[in-house]
């Protein structure tokens, strides 16, 4: 029995270990095992396909306007939320009549399904009888309703900005809540201090507020990230990535090409694989993470 | 300590002993139901939504509960699970299915040919009988055949004409449906001028591009094929009648962006009175009824040169898969489907085209649907019987609406490209 005493550990560990080999490093495998497998439409394997797949993907002529419009999507995306966020939390941070009240509003963008609050978008945008376009005629920003100045989602140059403003609508809740809760960790103490030297109300935030929030800020904005460049959901309802593939982000072309050819999607998904673990790296260092906060 | 973990263990293990009980409790039962009925076998069945989705009295699932109540009663052994889905997403879903290895015994759907290279379908004869068989329209019946072997089953047939609304035309001064090309240009200047949105409602986003594009090939004597069957999708004629359309969508004449529009959605304006003229079928008449629409005319579709002397005829398929082994089952759903009235209900219903030569006899009277019943015998079709269809449609509903924004000849020649690459 006393042998078996340094096993011990791995009784609690092994649980853990054999979930992430099977739920993630074993997917993680096939996925890369996939992009070198001709594979037809409907899952047979039909042989090794070398690097075709990719020689393909690569070849796609949408194939790099993609991959810098999922860059430009997750970087929008991400800052935008994290700049109102901040906002958020610092006036949810102060007491005010109603901050309850406006605490439970915010949850609700967060708290509904993200495809629902796409399509209601994607209604309140419809050219004929769309909310958002009635009030743009009231207002005389467009001339008549139906037309192509009143298609916004018909067009990628207008198109875009309202996938991105959703995805931000969808992003700030979790964003705000996790600043929130960093907010609340930064001890009263420290602002008292700064008060008794005289520091300015801007002077105190920049050199009190932001560093004492940086890990919250951090997590946030990395699961932000990762969120949002695997984000499917709001593209897909509003807009199919069309026109052509004109704002589809590499997830969406992803799921394109997985109807057609699914050793190229898998490519694509290696691709996309890859991207998120150098956007991670590159914000991690950006963000210098691990160094401890003076 | 030790004693907590026993406990803890003991709990665990008792669990799922419950839980386990439960489980086995229940395919008991279920063995004894089979002892009793000689094997129970229960059918899942995927099939298309021609209705207005989910809720509405029309929808697939309301229609294929009556005709799964009807079969089970007289078949007490087999039971039917049939999952409806919307054209938007069914062919997405069911090669997830398939991919996953999770495939339906019958799928009806709008093609079947993609199957058949991966050997996933049962021969017709397996599940039809040859009385049933026999009675199929033979022209549509050959469409279900791949190198001769007959897989598909033909479902139902639409054909399409072109709507205009003749209130919206007696208001724009227009006196009769136009004709050419030109005369459609000139009809939607004035249907412009007389302030209506949309002239020429334009679908060529997700749902079905490919057939509003097919309509304007046919009207230049194009095609997705040339007469020899090789791939010509951007032959001349093709980027000629594309070049056509863009110049209709930059001068403000058609929906904005067509390559974002959905046919439901542009059908659905067309009811609402915001579009001049459609090409649509006879299954876009319950929209537009719904929608409250009554004046409106259906004429053939207009040619660069003259009316078109054929149209599109789509069929759409029932098809079986043979993974799951119930040939036999199978077999008495399709015979029962065929024979008894469900295929008259789809007619009555949706008002889509039978493709027996017994459901065509029974419709002749209907004058709605007179001019459509006399277009199919002169019908063009997708050129579905060549697996790379499969691969090409989905490539056309997603990029041929660029061919009347961008360059046509550009989209055409990448469209082109995908078909022709093995």
């Amino acid at each position: 029995m006393r042998r078996l005493r340094p096993l011990e550990p791995l009784v609690w560990v092994g649980p853990a270990i054999v979930l992430i080999a099977v739920v993630v490093l074993w997917p993680v495998v096939e996925m890369i095992r996939s992009s070198f497998l001709k594979i037809s439409r409907f899952g047979v394997v039909q042989g090794s396909n070398g690097l075709a797949n990719y020689e393909k993907l690569f070849g796609e002529k949408d194939f790099a306007d993609i991959m810098v419009r999922s860059v430009i999507w997750v970087v929008a995306v991400v800052v935008l939320t994290v700049l109102i966020s901040l906002a958020l939390a610092q006036l949810f941070n102060q007491s005010f009549p109603g901050r309850k009240f406006a605490r439970w509003a915010l949850i609700a963008p967060w708290a509904a399904s993200v495809l629902m609050t796409a399509i209601i978008f994607k209604w309140m945008l419809d050219p004929e009888v769309g909310v958002i376009n009635q009030i743009r005629l009231k207002l005389g920003l467009i001339d008549a309703l139906g037309g192509a100045s009143a298609d916004q989602l018909g067009d990628a140059s207008t198109a875009m900005p309202w996938l991105v403003f959703v995805a931000v609508f969808v992003s700030v809740p979790f964003t705000t809540y996790a600043l929130l809760a960093g907010l609340a960790t930064i001890p009263a103490d420290v602002y008292e201090a700064a008060k008794m030297d005289g520091a300015s109300r801007i002077r105190t935030y920049w050199s009190i507020t932001l560093p004492l929030l940086r890990p919250a800020l951090t997590v946030a904005a990395l699961i932000n990230v990762m969120n949002v460049f695997n984000s499917f959901p709001i593209i897909w309802a509003m807009t199919h990535g069309q026109p052509g593939y004109s704002t589809a982000t590499s997830t969406i072309f992803m799921f394109i090409l997985k109807s057609s050819d699914i050793g190229e999607s898998a490519a694509m998904s290696v691709v996309n694989f890859g991207m998120v673990i150098i956007l991670t790296v590159i914000f991690l260092k950006v963000s210098r993470w691990n160094k401890e906060v003076a | 300590m030790n004693i907590k973990l026993v406990g803890g263990a003991a709990l665990g293990l008792a669990t799922m002993l419950v839980l386990s009980s439960c489980g086995s409790g229940d395919s008991g039962t279920a063995t004894g139901d089979q002892a009793a009925d000689g094997g129970q076998v229960t059918l899942k069945m995927v099939a298309a939504d021609y209705g207005d989705g989910p809720g509405k009295p029309n929808s697939g699932e309301t229609f294929w509960r009556g005709v799964v109540d009807e079969f089970q009663a007289a078949n007490p052994g087999i039971k039917v699970d049939v999952q409806v889905i919307n054209w938007n997403d069914i062919d997405k879903q069911v090669a997830t299915m398939v991919q996953n290895g999770q495939v339906p015994d019958i799928l009806q759907t709008g093609d079947y040919s993609g199957f058949v290279q991966d050997g996933l379908l049962h021969k017709v004869d397996e599940v039809l009988s040859p009385n049933v068989s026999g009675d199929l329209l033979q022209k549509f019946a050959d469409f279900g055949k791949v190198d001769g072997t007959a897989y598909g089953i033909p479902f139902v047939s639409s054909a399409r004409a072109m709507f205009y609304n003749k209130e919206l035309f007696s208001k724009a001064g227009i006196a009769e449906p136009p004709k050419t090309w030109d005369e459609l240009k000139a009809a939607a200047e004035k249907l412009k001028a007389a302030g209506v949105s949309q002239p020429f409602g334009l679908p060529l986003g997700q749902e079905e591009a490919q057939g509003e594009s097919f309509l304007w090939m046919l009207g230049n004597g194009g095609g997705y094929k040339d007469a020899s069957g090789k791939w010509a999708i951007n032959s001349p004629q093709n980027v000629e009648t594309f070049t056509y359309v863009k110049g209709l969508v930059d001068a403000g004449l058609t929906t904005p962006n067509p390559g974002t529009k959905d046919r439901k959605t542009v059908w659905e304006d067309f009811g609402a009175g915001k579009v001049g003229m459609v090409n649509g079928g006879p299954m876009s008449i319950p929209i537009f009824d719904a929608a409250g629409l009554k004046d409106y005319g259906v004429t053939a579709i207009p040619g660069k040169a003259g009316p078109l002397d054929t149209t599109l005829g789509v069929m759409d398929w029932i098809m079986a898969f043979n993974k799951n082994g119930h040939p036999a089952e199978i077999k008495k759903f399709l015979d029962f489907f065929y024979t008894g009235s469900a295929a008259q209900k789809i007619s009555d219903t949706y008002k889509l085209l039978p493709v027996t030569n017994g459901g065509i006899e029974k419709l002749s009277g209907d004058e709605k649907l007179k001019p459509f019943l006399d277009a199919l015998p002169n019908a063009s079709f997708y050129p579905f019987q060549d697996p790379k269809w499969a691969v090409v449609n989905p490539q056309i509903k997603q990029t041929i609406g660029g061919a009347v924004k961008d360059d046509p000849a550009k989209v055409l020649g990448e469209l082109q490209k995908t078909a022709e690459s093995s």
